[in-house]
């Protein structure tokens, strides 16, 4: 413990005299105007790195030096050739020698045909700039550095989200390059109120991260948490948004996901729309969405697109099927082994006689079954396309059968087996189907140790958990409580869309009539 | 110690937090004792007239407890009567909540024990159910409405659906005839069925954590009102079912009811377990709101911290839980409770009320 402590203060010292060595090269470091000074010291610090090309030049052939730096690879070649090293070296001199203004403004205002310009005097911005794509233009007498945007992003297709397949909908999914995404956004709906607004994450690689939210419908309150959450996050390096969602979340403790996880930008889109807010980051296809509620995790956006009767039904049979994989294999245990005589007599017979010869008490009948399911899921994640299904008929029918055959499991384990692994996959969120999948297990012990009271107790114990949860304020379990009959339209049922005129009230919006 | 603005709960909570501290062990024994009492199949008519009791004594506890916006019994008696007095007043309405606590933790563990786990001690089946209770409270009054909501419409529903499947063996002839021994044996049940509307002393504390305190008679009679329907329809149709001569030999006659039909083609054919599982709920909501409210007293009057009063308190109740020794005693230690109830919350309310009349006209 002592000596954590001693570890922690000298970090925190190295830390500080590190921000002191920092500064003097980061900010305070202007750039001289001599091309030959200022690119020694662009070499100094990039100059070891095989991808980094320095290209020097004169300008037409009025002999002032210039270079450009830039990245192989991330640059496009192409705009730096034609449109960058063609006008200065080719056309240059002709315009030149007409010009009225300064050398500076002639080469920024005249001679470059690039949109994306900006200028900086000083080394550190020089190279993050030039290690995220850019150009850096140096010329001879000019003091400040010019950057040209010519990043090129390697960029996948868009290409339909795997993880949320729908029948009917958008076939449009998030990629991992994050102008893409919130161009996709902005295409989802054409709203000026849309505020896409970037804060820079990560301390070692600087990641942008992107917080989206509509600017007269959010609760400005709401959006200064998520704000205030994100800049406290302290780490070296962002690889998904998974890391922040585990950085902003309320409770770290709770196997409940507090922040909806989500590849499609339509439901992105009419989440923004009821006054929540996306957080969207570079080189994730998964945006996140806040707050999140424990009905919008059993929630698809198809409920939405297909007409209210079938929808709402779609939706009590994923509640259904929540409660199945959640509690199937406690109640049978709880069943089979404290209190048979619940159960109808014919029932409970032809149970007991087909668990005639298992030799395990129910509770490891069970644990057997749900453990190897799980495997077998897990197994079938990782394993190579082509052969998953084989696996998957090797593992769930045969051994399935076998283990039946070979009587250590009866079959009315494995018919409670297979509806609740079913059940676990009709849940649309892959993260809340997790934790119905862990609390499985703890609901089996439950059952294990006091039948049915245990499972009254599990319960009991679920929902104090759940009402205390808070997601970025909102409680979790709203709508269903406190009671606010106008948010049950969009709950368990989906009412027709013509009756949700009203945003959800939880929400706190500025303008809580759904307009049309 | 004001009550902090995110401790607020709304009208329709309150209700709630009413309906479900009301409905608890009484939904399985009142038609019995009623019926004891009254001996005739008129039980319903005081299950009326004592929920109209218990509604006006509910409005006279909420009437003073408006007279303190924001104050609960514990601070506002001190207020009232003198610091003495009135600290020990509420050191016994403290000492009156976490008995009731605890008589709800032992009637869950006979009744469990007796169904569904047979064989089971009494420690295992009462401390596990403690501690479900302990953690919803640690977070105050909110969560614990939040419950609540949640449990109230899962025991409406299942409620309706058990109950009325007992119709096929009701009996109207059993409820004959009405009155037909004149009113005299209905008043001899009022003191038993006002009992089982055990309740509304709760509003002494939670209205002082509503958001709208002036709407807290509306929550007495929509609070009262509820559990009124619960107890006539339990009551009409145990009797109905059973005949007062029935009801009057079995221990649980709401349970035996359920036990006493089956339906067949249906997953279930026998529906007890579906009741026990409401009635579980029910005692758990009893049980933390009395267990709250008690500990919010003692960390009132000697201003300390909630938590530790929790932990030391769930270890009393723990201890006086296991104090009768069987079920006839138990039943002896909840009319024990009822008497202290009936002057705690009857009789003291309206003293307190007109002094503070008094008080308030002189000042």
């Amino acid at each position: 413990m002592k000596r954590r402590k001693i570890e922690i203060k000298l970090s925190k010292q190295q830390q500080q005299t590190r921000q002191i060595e920092k500064q003097p090269e980061t900010a305070a470091v202007p750039f001289s105007g001599n091309i030959t000074i200022d690119l020694d010291q662009i070499r100094k610090e990039l100059g070891h790195n095989s991808d980094v090309g320095f290209r020097e030049f004169y300008l037409g052939n009025t002999g002032i030096r210039a270079a450009i730096i830039f990245l192989y690879g991330l640059t496009d070649k192409e705009l730096i050739n034609k449109y960058i090293l063609k006008s200065l070296m080719v056309n240059f001199s002709e315009r030149h020698e007409h010009r009225e203004v300064s050398l500076k403004e002639f080469i920024t205002n005249q001679a470059l045909s690039i949109s994306d310009l900006t200028e900086v005097n000083n080394l550190h911005d020089t190279v993050s700039k030039i290690l995220t794509g850019n150009t850096a233009l140096l010329v001879d007498g000019i003091r400040e550095i010019i950057i040209l945007g010519t990043t090129k992003e390697k960029a996948r297709n868009i290409e339909e989200p795997v993880s949320e397949a729908l029948v009917r909908g958008p076939r449009i999914g998030f990629t991992e390059t994050l102008s893409d995404n919130t161009a996709i956004l902005r295409q989802q709906g054409c709203n000026h109120n849309l505020s896409i607004i970037q804060i820079q994450v990560g301390e070692r690689s600087k990641k942008e991260l992107v917080i989206a939210f509509i600017n007269d419908i959010a609760d400005p309150a709401l959006v200064d948490e998520v704000i205030k959450r994100i800049k406290t996050i302290n780490i070296d390096d962002l690889p998904e948004s998974g890391y922040v969602e585990q950085l902003i979340e309320d409770n770290y403790l709770s196997p409940f996901p507090q922040v909806q996880n989500t590849e499609r930008p339509d439901r992105v889109f009419s989440a923004l729309m009821e006054g929540r807010i996306a957080i969207l980051l570079d080189g994730s296809p998964f945006a996140l969405i806040v707050p999140v509620t424990f009905s919008m995790l059993l929630q698809s956006p198809e409920d939405y697109y297909e007409r209210w009767i079938p929808g709402s039904l779609i939706r009590l049979l994923r509640f259904l099927a929540a409660f199945l994989s959640l509690f199937a294999p406690s109640m049978y245990i709880a069943f089979i082994s404290f209190h048979p005589g619940l159960i109808p007599t014919k029932l409970a017979l032809s149970i007991i006689s087909s668990r005639e010869g298992v030799p395990f008490p129910a509770l490891i009948e069970a644990l057997i079954m749900e453990i190897s399911i799980e495997i077998l899921r897990e197994a079938g994640l990782r394993l190579p396309k082509p052969i998953g299904p084989a696996m998957g008929i090797v593992g769930g029918l045969i051994i399935g059968e076998a283990a039946v055959q070979a009587g250590i499991i009866s079959p009315i384990m494995v018919i409670v087996v297979s509806l609740t692994a079913i059940s676990s996959f009709a849940i649309p969120q892959y993260s809340a189907g997790i934790t119905l999948r862990i609390l499985r297990f703890v609901a089996m012990f439950c059952a294990a140790m006091f039948g049915l009271y245990g499972i009254i107790l599990f319960f009991l114990i679920l929902c104090s958990h759940l009402v205390k949860l808070k997601s970025f304020g909102v409680p979790y379990v709203s709508p269903a409580v406190p009671y606010r009959i106008s948010d049950w339209k969009d709950f368990i049922l989906r009412m027709p869309l013509f009756m949700m005129k009203r945003r959800p009230k939880m929400l706190d919006t500025k303008d809580s009539i759904r307009k049309g | 110690m004001k009550v902090s603005h995110k401790d607020r709960i709304t009208t329709p909570q309150a209700v709630i937090v009413l309906i479900n501290y009301i409905l608890a062990a009484g939904i399985l024994t009142l038609p019995r004792t009623s019926v004891e009492k009254v001996k005739t199949p008129d039980v319903w008519l005081s299950v009326i007239i004592g929920g109209l009791i218990a509604i006006i004594a509910g409005i006279i506890m909420v009437k003073l407890s408006q007279q303190f916006p924001e104050k609960t019994i514990y601070q506002y008696s001190q207020v009232l009567v003198g610091k003495w007095l009135g600290g020990l007043l509420s050191l016994l309405i403290v000492g009156y909540f976490f008995t009731l606590a605890a008589y709800e933790v032992r009637t869950l563990a006979e009744v469990t024990g007796f169904f569904l786990l047979e064989g089971t001690p009494i420690w295992a089946i009462i401390m596990p159910f403690m501690w479900v209770g302990l953690y919803l409270v640690l977070d105050g009054i909110n969560p614990i409405a939040r419950l609540f909501e949640i449990i109230f419409p899962i025991t409406v529903v299942i409620f309706l659906l058990v109950t009325f499947m007992g119709f096929e063996i009701f009996e109207i002839d059993n409820l004959r005839p009405v009155l037909g021994l004149g009113l005299f044996p209905v008043l001899k049940g009022i003191k038993t069925t006002v009992l089982a509307f055990l309740g509304p002393e709760i509003m002494l504390l939670l209205t002082a954590f509503m958001q709208k305190p002036h709407k807290a008679t509306k929550v007495i009679l929509v609070g009262i009102g509820i559990p009124m329907i619960f107890y006539i329809i339990t009551v009409i149709m145990v009797i109905g079912a059973l005949s007062i001569d029935g009801v009057v030999l079995r221990t649980w006659p709401t349970l035996d009811l359920i036990r006493s039909f089956e339906i067949q083609g249906l997953i279930f054919e026998r529906f007890e377990s579906m009741l026990l599982v409401i009635w579980i709920m029910q005692i758990f909501s009893t049980f933390t709101i009395t267990y709250y409210a008690a500990s919010l007293g003692l960390s009132q009057i000697f201003k300390m911290k909630m938590n530790p009063i929790l932990y030391g308190l769930l270890f009393i109740i723990y201890v006086i839980a296991l104090i009768p020794k069987n079920i006839n005693d138990l039943f002896k230690f909840g009319d024990l409770i009822g008497n202290a109830a009936l002057v705690l919350f009857g009789v003291l309310p309206l003293l307190l009320l007109v002094i503070s009349k008094i008080k308030g006209g002189k000042t």
